[in-house]
Protein backbone atom coordinates (compact mmCIF):
# COMPACT_ATOMS: atom_id res chain seq x y z
CA UNK A 1 0.00 0.00 0.00
CA UNK A 2 1.76 3.56 -1.15
CA UNK A 3 1.31 5.94 1.58
CA UNK A 4 1.96 9.62 1.64
CA UNK A 5 5.14 9.22 2.83
CA UNK A 6 6.03 7.51 0.42
CA UNK A 7 4.90 10.04 -2.05
CA UNK A 8 6.74 12.67 0.12
CA UNK A 9 10.35 10.85 -0.80
CA UNK A 10 10.08 11.05 -4.48
CA UNK A 11 12.01 13.89 -6.33
CA UNK A 12 9.78 16.86 -8.19
CA UNK A 13 10.77 14.93 -11.70
CA UNK A 14 9.76 11.43 -10.22
CA UNK A 15 6.85 12.66 -8.97
CA UNK A 16 5.75 14.66 -12.01
CA UNK A 17 6.18 11.29 -13.97
CA UNK A 18 4.42 9.13 -11.31
CA UNK A 19 1.86 11.37 -12.04
CA UNK A 20 1.76 10.97 -15.68
CA UNK A 21 1.70 7.25 -16.18
CA UNK A 22 -1.29 7.37 -12.84
CA UNK A 23 -3.01 9.63 -15.28
CA UNK A 24 -2.93 7.28 -18.08
CA UNK A 25 -4.03 4.73 -16.04
CA UNK A 26 -7.06 6.48 -15.14
CA UNK A 27 -7.96 7.72 -18.46
CA UNK A 28 -7.56 3.74 -19.92
CA UNK A 29 -10.47 3.02 -16.85
CA UNK A 30 -12.61 5.89 -17.63
CA UNK A 31 -12.35 5.51 -20.83
CA UNK A 32 -13.46 1.55 -20.51
CA UNK A 33 -16.47 3.25 -18.28
CA UNK A 34 -17.25 5.38 -21.06
CA UNK A 35 -17.61 3.03 -23.46
CA UNK A 36 -19.59 0.57 -21.01
CA UNK A 37 -22.35 3.67 -20.59
CA UNK A 38 -22.53 3.90 -24.21
CA UNK A 39 -23.37 0.25 -24.44
CA UNK A 40 -26.10 0.50 -21.88
CA UNK A 41 -27.96 3.53 -24.16
CA UNK A 42 -27.39 1.53 -26.80
CA UNK A 43 -29.26 -1.40 -25.72
CA UNK A 44 -32.06 1.49 -24.52
CA UNK A 45 -33.81 2.80 -27.49
CA UNK A 46 -35.87 5.28 -26.13
CA UNK A 47 -35.47 8.52 -28.45
CA UNK A 48 -34.82 11.61 -27.45
CA UNK A 49 -34.84 10.57 -23.94
CA UNK A 50 -32.70 12.98 -21.36
CA UNK A 51 -29.61 11.51 -20.86
CA UNK A 52 -25.92 12.24 -19.91
CA UNK A 53 -24.16 13.00 -22.91
CA UNK A 54 -21.39 10.59 -24.06
CA UNK A 55 -20.23 12.22 -26.97
CA UNK A 56 -17.96 15.07 -28.00
CA UNK A 57 -20.30 17.39 -29.10
CA UNK A 58 -18.41 20.56 -28.60
CA UNK A 59 -15.61 19.38 -30.47
CA UNK A 60 -15.07 21.26 -33.75
CA UNK A 61 -14.89 18.44 -35.92
CA UNK A 62 -18.10 16.87 -34.27
CA UNK A 63 -21.55 17.14 -36.61
CA UNK A 64 -23.62 17.79 -33.73
CA UNK A 65 -26.34 18.71 -36.13
CA UNK A 66 -26.53 15.31 -37.45
CA UNK A 67 -26.10 13.39 -34.56
CA UNK A 68 -29.09 15.04 -33.04
CA UNK A 69 -31.35 14.16 -35.95
CA UNK A 70 -29.98 10.60 -36.30
CA UNK A 71 -31.09 10.50 -32.32
CA UNK A 72 -34.49 12.24 -32.70
CA UNK A 73 -35.35 9.32 -35.82
CA UNK A 74 -37.22 6.05 -34.67
CA UNK A 75 -36.55 2.66 -36.90
CA UNK A 76 -38.81 0.41 -35.21
CA UNK A 77 -42.66 1.26 -34.75
CA UNK A 78 -42.72 -0.15 -31.09
CA UNK A 79 -39.67 -1.06 -28.94
CA UNK A 80 -41.25 -3.92 -27.81
CA UNK A 81 -39.37 -6.94 -28.31
CA UNK A 82 -36.20 -4.62 -29.19
CA UNK A 83 -32.36 -5.66 -28.03
CA UNK A 84 -29.33 -4.47 -28.70
CA UNK A 85 -26.70 -5.87 -26.49
CA UNK A 86 -23.30 -5.96 -28.05
CA UNK A 87 -20.77 -7.13 -24.73
CA UNK A 88 -17.84 -5.39 -24.96
CA UNK A 89 -14.21 -7.74 -24.66
CA UNK A 90 -10.71 -7.85 -26.07
CA UNK A 91 -9.90 -3.83 -25.15
CA UNK A 92 -7.15 -2.79 -26.60
CA UNK A 93 -6.57 1.48 -25.53
CA UNK A 94 -4.11 4.04 -26.01
CA UNK A 95 -4.06 7.25 -24.39
CA UNK A 96 -1.75 10.04 -25.73
CA UNK A 97 1.04 11.99 -23.92
CA UNK A 98 -1.06 14.85 -22.74
CA UNK A 99 -3.90 12.52 -21.68
CA UNK A 100 -6.36 14.16 -23.73
CA UNK A 101 -7.03 12.16 -26.64
CA UNK A 102 -7.26 8.14 -26.70
CA UNK A 103 -7.67 5.30 -29.13
CA UNK A 104 -9.25 1.47 -28.57
CA UNK A 105 -10.72 -1.07 -29.86
CA UNK A 106 -13.01 -3.56 -28.56
CA UNK A 107 -14.48 -6.95 -30.50
CA UNK A 108 -17.79 -8.31 -29.41
CA UNK A 109 -20.23 -11.24 -29.28
CA UNK A 110 -23.68 -9.42 -29.54
CA UNK A 111 -27.19 -10.69 -29.45
CA UNK A 112 -30.35 -8.73 -30.68
CA UNK A 113 -33.67 -8.68 -30.90
CA UNK A 114 -35.70 -7.01 -33.70
CA UNK A 115 -39.31 -6.15 -34.34
CA UNK A 116 -39.86 -3.43 -37.25
CA UNK A 117 -43.71 -3.03 -36.45
CA UNK A 118 -44.63 -4.85 -33.58
CA UNK A 119 -44.16 -8.17 -35.77
CA UNK A 120 -42.76 -11.15 -34.01
CA UNK A 121 -38.57 -10.21 -33.27
CA UNK A 122 -36.34 -11.75 -35.25
CA UNK A 123 -33.38 -13.30 -32.88
CA UNK A 124 -30.09 -11.89 -34.24
CA UNK A 125 -26.80 -12.99 -33.59
CA UNK A 126 -24.12 -10.45 -34.44
CA UNK A 127 -20.56 -10.40 -34.16
CA UNK A 128 -18.30 -7.23 -34.50
CA UNK A 129 -16.19 -4.39 -33.68
CA UNK A 130 -15.66 -0.79 -31.60
CA UNK A 131 -12.66 1.30 -33.10
CA UNK A 132 -13.26 4.61 -31.03
CA UNK A 133 -11.33 8.13 -31.04
CA UNK A 134 -11.77 9.79 -27.49
CA UNK A 135 -10.99 13.11 -26.19
CA UNK A 136 -10.87 15.00 -22.97
CA UNK A 137 -13.28 18.22 -22.94
CA UNK A 138 -14.34 19.62 -19.65
CA UNK A 139 -12.50 17.69 -17.59
CA UNK A 140 -14.90 14.15 -19.23
CA UNK A 141 -13.80 11.39 -21.47
CA UNK A 142 -15.97 11.97 -24.41
CA UNK A 143 -16.81 9.57 -27.73
CA UNK A 144 -15.39 11.80 -30.72
CA UNK A 145 -15.69 9.06 -33.23
CA UNK A 146 -15.81 5.35 -33.86
CA UNK A 147 -19.11 3.01 -35.16
CA UNK A 148 -20.33 -0.29 -34.81
CA UNK A 149 -18.37 -2.36 -37.45
CA UNK A 150 -20.06 -5.22 -38.46
CA UNK A 151 -18.54 -8.81 -38.65
CA UNK A 152 -21.55 -10.88 -38.75
CA UNK A 153 -25.14 -9.95 -38.15
CA UNK A 154 -27.32 -13.49 -39.01
CA UNK A 155 -30.64 -14.37 -37.94
CA UNK A 156 -29.54 -16.80 -35.09
CA UNK A 157 -30.55 -20.36 -36.65
CA UNK A 158 -29.94 -19.42 -40.30
CA UNK A 159 -25.85 -19.04 -38.56
CA UNK A 160 -23.50 -16.45 -39.84
CA UNK A 161 -22.26 -18.76 -43.36
CA UNK A 162 -25.08 -18.07 -45.26
CA UNK A 163 -27.36 -15.29 -43.84
CA UNK A 164 -26.18 -11.28 -43.59
CA UNK A 165 -28.79 -9.06 -42.30
CA UNK A 166 -28.95 -5.34 -42.98
CA UNK A 167 -28.49 -2.62 -40.47
CA UNK A 168 -31.95 -1.70 -39.50
CA UNK A 169 -32.72 1.65 -41.26
CA UNK A 170 -35.58 3.91 -42.58
CA UNK A 171 -35.78 3.65 -45.44
CA UNK A 172 -34.39 0.49 -45.73
CA UNK A 173 -31.13 0.20 -46.94
CA UNK A 174 -30.15 -1.78 -50.33
CA UNK A 175 -27.64 -5.24 -49.46
CA UNK A 176 -25.20 -2.58 -51.70
CA UNK A 177 -25.79 0.49 -49.20
CA UNK A 178 -25.44 -1.83 -46.08
CA UNK A 179 -22.08 -3.37 -47.69
CA UNK A 180 -20.55 0.13 -47.91
CA UNK A 181 -22.09 1.36 -44.25
CA UNK A 182 -21.45 -0.47 -41.49
CA UNK A 183 -21.00 -3.98 -43.01
CA UNK A 184 -18.02 -2.57 -45.39
CA UNK A 185 -15.68 -5.15 -43.19
CA UNK A 186 -18.40 -7.67 -42.95
CA UNK A 187 -17.39 -11.81 -42.86
CA UNK A 188 -18.36 -13.04 -46.70
CA UNK A 189 -17.91 -16.58 -47.45
CA UNK A 190 -15.88 -16.30 -50.47
CA UNK A 191 -13.83 -13.14 -49.33
CA UNK A 192 -10.67 -13.08 -47.21
CA UNK A 193 -10.69 -11.20 -44.15
CA UNK A 194 -9.65 -7.88 -44.03
CA UNK A 195 -7.62 -6.89 -40.98
CA UNK A 196 -9.62 -3.62 -40.31
CA UNK A 197 -9.51 -2.04 -37.35
CA UNK A 198 -5.99 -2.31 -36.28
CA UNK A 199 -5.93 -1.86 -32.55
CA UNK A 200 -3.89 0.92 -31.45
CA UNK A 201 -0.18 0.02 -31.17
CA UNK A 202 1.98 2.25 -28.41
CA UNK A 203 3.22 4.49 -31.35
CA UNK A 204 -0.50 4.99 -32.50
CA UNK A 205 -0.12 8.94 -31.35
CA UNK A 206 3.45 9.64 -32.69
CA UNK A 207 2.26 8.22 -35.83
CA UNK A 208 -1.32 9.56 -36.60
CA UNK A 209 -1.32 12.77 -34.35
CA UNK A 210 -4.67 14.06 -35.07
CA UNK A 211 -7.92 12.75 -33.57
CA UNK A 212 -9.67 12.98 -36.18
CA UNK A 213 -7.69 11.28 -38.33
CA UNK A 214 -9.37 7.62 -38.68
CA UNK A 215 -6.57 5.96 -40.82
CA UNK A 216 -4.91 4.39 -37.82
CA UNK A 217 -7.36 1.82 -38.36
CA UNK A 218 -6.42 0.79 -41.52
CA UNK A 219 -3.04 0.25 -41.50
CA UNK A 220 -2.80 -3.38 -42.22
CA UNK A 221 -4.71 -2.98 -45.12
CA UNK B 1 7.06 23.14 -6.05
CA UNK B 2 4.38 20.01 -5.99
CA UNK B 3 1.69 20.91 -3.01
CA UNK B 4 0.28 18.60 -0.86
CA UNK B 5 -3.34 19.02 -2.40
CA UNK B 6 -1.21 17.49 -5.36
CA UNK B 7 0.51 14.96 -3.37
CA UNK B 8 -2.99 13.94 -1.93
CA UNK B 9 -4.61 13.82 -5.14
CA UNK B 10 -2.18 11.82 -6.72
CA UNK B 11 -1.92 8.95 -3.55
CA UNK B 12 -6.11 8.96 -4.13
CA UNK B 13 -5.88 7.84 -7.78
CA UNK B 14 -3.45 5.34 -7.04
CA UNK B 15 -5.33 3.76 -4.30
CA UNK B 16 -8.18 4.40 -6.69
CA UNK B 17 -6.49 2.28 -9.27
CA UNK B 18 -5.54 -0.35 -6.61
CA UNK B 19 -9.35 -0.67 -5.71
CA UNK B 20 -10.02 -0.96 -9.55
CA UNK B 21 -7.96 -3.67 -10.27
CA UNK B 22 -8.30 -5.79 -7.32
CA UNK B 23 -12.55 -5.64 -7.20
CA UNK B 24 -12.21 -6.89 -10.70
CA UNK B 25 -10.22 -9.29 -9.41
CA UNK B 26 -12.26 -10.44 -6.71
CA UNK B 27 -15.41 -10.77 -8.80
CA UNK B 28 -13.76 -13.00 -11.55
CA UNK B 29 -12.32 -15.21 -8.36
CA UNK B 30 -16.10 -15.01 -6.88
CA UNK B 31 -17.41 -15.86 -10.76
CA UNK B 32 -14.93 -18.57 -11.66
CA UNK B 33 -16.33 -20.14 -8.07
CA UNK B 34 -19.96 -19.84 -8.84
CA UNK B 35 -19.12 -21.57 -11.99
CA UNK B 36 -17.33 -24.69 -10.41
CA UNK B 37 -20.10 -24.66 -8.20
CA UNK B 38 -18.00 -23.50 -5.13
CA UNK B 39 -20.63 -22.38 -2.56
CA UNK B 40 -18.23 -22.00 0.13
CA UNK B 41 -16.07 -19.74 -1.59
CA UNK B 42 -18.59 -17.73 -3.32
CA UNK B 43 -19.98 -16.73 0.00
CA UNK B 44 -16.60 -15.94 1.41
CA UNK B 45 -16.45 -13.13 -1.05
CA UNK B 46 -19.16 -11.29 0.36
CA UNK B 47 -18.88 -8.82 3.26
CA UNK B 48 -20.77 -10.63 5.75
CA UNK B 49 -20.25 -8.61 8.72
CA UNK B 50 -22.34 -6.66 7.02
CA UNK B 51 -25.78 -6.02 8.64
CA UNK B 52 -27.32 -5.54 5.14
CA UNK B 53 -25.09 -7.85 3.32
CA UNK B 54 -27.24 -8.48 0.17
CA UNK B 55 -27.66 -11.04 -2.71
CA UNK B 56 -30.52 -10.38 -5.20
CA UNK B 57 -30.71 -13.28 -8.22
CA UNK B 58 -33.39 -12.56 -11.16
CA UNK B 59 -36.60 -13.26 -9.81
CA UNK B 60 -35.64 -15.38 -6.76
CA UNK B 61 -36.11 -12.22 -4.43
CA UNK B 62 -33.41 -10.54 -2.00
CA UNK B 63 -31.51 -12.24 0.17
CA UNK B 64 -30.27 -9.87 2.56
CA UNK B 65 -28.25 -10.33 5.91
CA UNK B 66 -25.72 -13.11 6.55
CA UNK B 67 -27.62 -16.00 7.01
CA UNK B 68 -30.25 -15.00 4.14
CA UNK B 69 -27.46 -14.34 1.85
CA UNK B 70 -25.89 -17.98 2.69
CA UNK B 71 -28.68 -19.50 2.20
CA UNK B 72 -29.46 -18.05 -1.05
CA UNK B 73 -26.54 -19.14 -2.39
CA UNK B 74 -27.38 -22.52 -0.52
CA UNK B 75 -30.83 -22.97 -2.55
CA UNK B 76 -29.43 -21.85 -5.76
CA UNK B 77 -25.98 -23.45 -5.71
CA UNK B 78 -25.75 -26.29 -2.64
CA UNK B 79 -27.62 -29.15 -4.77
CA UNK B 80 -24.85 -32.06 -5.83
CA UNK B 81 -23.27 -31.65 -9.19
CA UNK B 82 -23.82 -34.02 -11.52
CA UNK B 83 -21.53 -35.39 -14.49
CA UNK B 84 -22.73 -33.48 -17.52
CA UNK B 85 -23.97 -30.19 -15.74
CA UNK B 86 -22.52 -26.89 -16.58
CA UNK B 87 -22.36 -22.97 -15.40
CA UNK B 88 -20.22 -20.79 -17.80
CA UNK B 89 -20.93 -17.33 -16.46
CA UNK B 90 -18.18 -14.23 -17.81
CA UNK B 91 -17.61 -11.34 -17.13
CA UNK B 92 -17.87 -8.12 -19.86
CA UNK B 93 -18.11 -4.38 -20.21
CA UNK B 94 -16.89 -3.17 -16.81
CA UNK B 95 -18.29 -0.01 -15.71
CA UNK B 96 -16.60 0.41 -12.25
CA UNK B 97 -16.73 3.60 -10.35
CA UNK B 98 -14.56 3.47 -7.02
CA UNK B 99 -15.59 6.39 -4.19
CA UNK B 100 -13.32 9.30 -3.97
CA UNK B 101 -12.80 8.01 -0.04
CA UNK B 102 -11.72 4.61 -1.49
CA UNK B 103 -13.85 3.01 1.11
CA UNK B 104 -16.81 2.05 -1.40
CA UNK B 105 -17.57 0.85 -5.34
CA UNK B 106 -20.29 0.63 -7.77
CA UNK B 107 -19.97 -1.69 -10.75
CA UNK B 108 -21.43 -3.17 -13.23
CA UNK B 109 -20.82 -5.94 -15.80
CA UNK B 110 -22.14 -7.11 -18.92
CA UNK B 111 -22.50 -11.36 -18.48
CA UNK B 112 -22.91 -13.51 -21.90
CA UNK B 113 -23.19 -16.92 -20.25
CA UNK B 114 -23.98 -20.76 -21.14
CA UNK B 115 -25.27 -23.71 -19.38
CA UNK B 116 -25.65 -27.49 -19.99
CA UNK B 117 -29.19 -28.78 -17.35
CA UNK B 118 -29.71 -32.30 -16.88
CA UNK B 119 -32.83 -33.57 -18.04
CA UNK B 120 -34.01 -36.98 -17.76
CA UNK B 121 -33.74 -39.87 -19.86
CA UNK B 122 -32.08 -37.63 -22.59
CA UNK B 123 -29.08 -35.34 -22.89
CA UNK B 124 -28.19 -32.16 -20.80
CA UNK B 125 -30.45 -29.30 -22.28
CA UNK B 126 -27.54 -26.61 -23.88
CA UNK B 127 -29.11 -22.91 -22.29
CA UNK B 128 -27.72 -19.51 -22.94
CA UNK B 129 -28.06 -17.27 -19.88
CA UNK B 130 -27.22 -13.90 -20.45
CA UNK B 131 -27.57 -11.12 -17.72
CA UNK B 132 -26.02 -8.44 -15.78
CA UNK B 133 -24.37 -7.71 -12.43
CA UNK B 134 -24.93 -4.60 -10.84
CA UNK B 135 -22.70 -4.64 -7.31
CA UNK B 136 -21.51 -2.97 -4.63
CA UNK B 137 -17.93 -3.75 -3.03
CA UNK B 138 -16.97 -2.69 0.25
CA UNK B 139 -13.15 -2.15 1.87
CA UNK B 140 -13.43 -4.20 5.25
CA UNK B 141 -10.19 -6.32 6.77
CA UNK B 142 -8.03 -4.93 4.05
CA UNK B 143 -9.73 -6.68 1.56
CA UNK B 144 -12.78 -5.35 -1.41
CA UNK B 145 -15.86 -7.42 -0.41
CA UNK B 146 -19.08 -8.07 -2.61
CA UNK B 147 -21.65 -6.27 -0.36
CA UNK B 148 -24.56 -6.21 -2.35
CA UNK B 149 -24.89 -7.78 -5.36
CA UNK B 150 -27.55 -8.00 -7.94
CA UNK B 151 -27.92 -10.21 -10.85
CA UNK B 152 -30.33 -9.49 -13.66
CA UNK B 153 -31.86 -12.12 -16.04
CA UNK B 154 -31.29 -11.04 -19.65
CA UNK B 155 -31.89 -14.16 -21.77
CA UNK B 156 -32.55 -17.66 -20.29
CA UNK B 157 -33.24 -19.99 -23.52
CA UNK B 158 -32.97 -23.67 -24.88
CA UNK B 159 -29.54 -22.79 -27.27
CA UNK B 160 -30.91 -24.38 -30.28
CA UNK B 161 -34.59 -22.55 -30.06
CA UNK B 162 -33.19 -18.85 -29.14
CA UNK B 163 -34.15 -15.88 -27.09
CA UNK B 164 -37.39 -15.41 -28.83
CA UNK B 165 -38.78 -18.95 -29.60
CA UNK B 166 -38.17 -20.06 -26.09
CA UNK B 167 -39.19 -18.05 -23.12
CA UNK B 168 -39.99 -20.58 -21.17
CA UNK B 169 -37.08 -20.19 -18.75
CA UNK B 170 -37.12 -16.52 -17.77
CA UNK B 171 -39.08 -16.60 -14.78
CA UNK B 172 -39.10 -18.63 -11.62
CA UNK B 173 -41.27 -21.38 -11.65
CA UNK B 174 -44.25 -21.25 -9.52
CA UNK B 175 -43.61 -22.52 -6.63
CA UNK B 176 -43.11 -21.28 -3.05
CA UNK B 177 -40.35 -18.86 -2.68
CA UNK B 178 -37.44 -19.09 -0.13
CA UNK B 179 -38.01 -18.53 3.34
CA UNK B 180 -35.91 -15.80 3.22
CA UNK B 181 -36.11 -14.54 0.40
CA UNK B 182 -37.77 -10.50 0.11
CA UNK B 183 -39.52 -9.55 -2.76
CA UNK B 184 -37.80 -8.67 -6.13
CA UNK B 185 -36.55 -5.39 -6.79
CA UNK B 186 -36.69 -5.95 -10.74
CA UNK B 187 -37.15 -8.13 -13.56
CA UNK B 188 -37.20 -7.50 -17.17
CA UNK B 189 -35.72 -9.53 -19.07
CA UNK B 190 -36.15 -10.03 -22.93
CA UNK B 191 -39.27 -11.17 -23.94
CA UNK B 192 -40.71 -10.35 -27.63
CA UNK B 193 -43.35 -8.37 -25.82
CA UNK B 194 -41.53 -6.25 -23.00
CA UNK B 195 -39.32 -3.37 -23.44
CA UNK B 196 -36.04 -2.84 -22.45
CA UNK B 197 -35.26 0.56 -20.28
CA UNK B 198 -31.44 0.20 -20.19
CA UNK B 199 -31.53 -1.10 -16.29
CA UNK B 200 -29.26 -2.28 -15.02
CA UNK B 201 -27.89 1.61 -15.09
CA UNK B 202 -24.19 2.49 -14.83
CA UNK B 203 -22.97 3.80 -11.79
CA UNK B 204 -21.66 6.95 -12.07
CA UNK B 205 -18.47 8.54 -10.30
CA UNK B 206 -19.23 9.72 -6.44
CA UNK B 207 -17.60 10.75 -3.34
CA UNK B 208 -18.70 8.44 -0.44
CA UNK B 209 -21.70 6.12 0.27
CA UNK B 210 -24.94 7.70 0.46
CA UNK B 211 -28.14 5.59 1.38
CA UNK B 212 -30.27 7.38 -0.69
CA UNK B 213 -27.77 6.24 -3.59
CA UNK B 214 -28.59 1.98 -2.59
CA UNK B 215 -30.43 1.75 -5.75
CA UNK B 216 -28.81 2.78 -8.36
CA UNK B 217 -28.45 0.44 -10.38
CA UNK B 218 -32.42 0.74 -11.05
CA UNK B 219 -32.14 4.38 -11.88
CA UNK B 220 -34.40 4.65 -15.03
CA UNK B 221 -32.90 8.53 -14.81
CA UNK B 222 -29.60 8.58 -17.66
CA UNK B 223 -28.72 12.11 -16.76
CA UNK B 224 -26.01 11.76 -14.36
Amino acid sequence: MITIEDIELLSEEEFIEAEKTVEKLIAVWEVKNLRGRAAVFHDDQHINQPRKELKAMDHPSFDAEAEIAFRMKPVVDSLEGNMLIHPLTTPVIEVDETCKKARGTWWSLGIEGLSKYRETPMAILSLGMVPGTHVKMKGEWRILSGNWQRTTKNEYHAGWINDMQVTNTRPPLTKEQDRNFLGKYAYMKDEIRKPVPRPPYKDTWEEYPEETDPSWQYKDL
Amino acid sequence: MVDAERKQKLLMKINKLNAYTEIQNTMGRMIAALNFRQKEKVADFFALDQKDVSFEYADEGVFEGKDAVIAGIEYLLGSEVKPGEMIDLQLTTPVIEVADDCRTARALWWSPGAASVLRENEDPQAQWIWGDFAVDFIYEHDEWKIWHLHYFTLIHCDYHKGWVDDTSLINRPNTPMHDNAQPSTWHNPYHPKAIRYGIPAAPYPYETWKEEDRYWMLRNDKTR
